[in-house]
């Protein structure tokens, strides 16, 4: 008994030791760690602060949501959003607004990528897929409602 | 355990698209096994980077919403002989990677 307590103590101490030793070396790394807070978040405008900073998104055409306007099967719902027409594109964030966690998934873009992305998201009931578009210091949004038939049949 | 990775590239102008499918179940712990009464744990791709020679290109987070077994697909400025890489990590530290030399 003393022996397993023994292993678990230098087993945690160890591993918070060798946390904080990468908290210290790398702070880049630690930056570019999960960000927890916004995929946690039960709004999207709480999600889209804790991404962007900001929730204040400007409605524009020059984004390309291309989403199916009925899903017959929501845990498989393609969604693509082209933004290649605006420059300096930074990033992309892609929210399902009724999901329980809003924020489905966020590129970020370098010197090398143009402003698009095409992807598969799960979405558990009929609701808007939003797209979030930050480019030029600015954030863009569109959004499209997906109907999202459970029972299958295309009904 | 490695996650398995098909990815291809094809050129068109100055960009080249890069299509990915990844093996993975993207399990979002919200899901109930129903003879337990207790969620399945969660597993899902938290962070992909693809790069292009070898320099960051695109990163993205991730949360257990995308859609099991992911498909993927990006734009980026590349040419014939660039070299394509992706990698990604999962919740539970498991980690991929794949890469291609453009045709």
């Amino acid at each position: 008994m003393k022996r397993r307590s023994f292993l678990k103590n230098t087993l945690a101490t160890g591993t918070a030791v060798i946390a904080a030793n990468a908290g210290l070396l790398t702070p880049t790394t630690v930056l570019a760690d999960w960000n927890k807070k916004a995929f946690s978040a039960k709004t999207t405008d709480e999600a889209l602060s804790n991404v962007f900073g900001s929730a204040n998104a400007v409605e524009s055409s020059d984004i390309k949501l291309k989403a199916p306007a009925i899903a017959e099967n929501g845990a498989v719902t393609p969604v693509t959003v082209d933004a290649s027409t605006m420059s300096g594109v930074e990033s992309i964030a892609i929210m399902a607004s009724k999901n329980p966690q809003p924020l489905v998934c966020e590129y970020t873009f370098g010197a090398a990528a143009v402003g698009f992305v095409s992807t598969r998201i799960k979405m558990g009931q009929t609701m808007d897929v939003i797209a979030v578009v930050k480019a030029g210091g600015k954030l863009f949004k569109a959004q499209q409602e997906v109907k999202v038939t459970i029972g299958g049949c295309g009904g | 355990m490695t996650i398995k990775i098909r990815m291809r590239g094809k050129v068109k102008g100055p960009i080249a698209e890069v299509k990915a499918l990844i093996k993975h179940p993207m399990e979002s712990g919200v899901r109930m096994n129903k003879k337990t009464g207790k969620p399945y744990p969660a597993k899902y791709i938290e962070s992909v980077s693809i790069t292009v020679n070898g320099t960051e290109a695109v990163t993205s987070q991730w949360s257990g919403a995308v859609s099991a077994n992911p498909y993927l697909a990006v734009k980026l400025t590349a040419t014939k002989g660039d070299k394509i890489a992706i990698s990604l990590t999962d919740n539970m530290g498991e980690t991929g990677t794949s890469q291609i030399t453009l045709k």
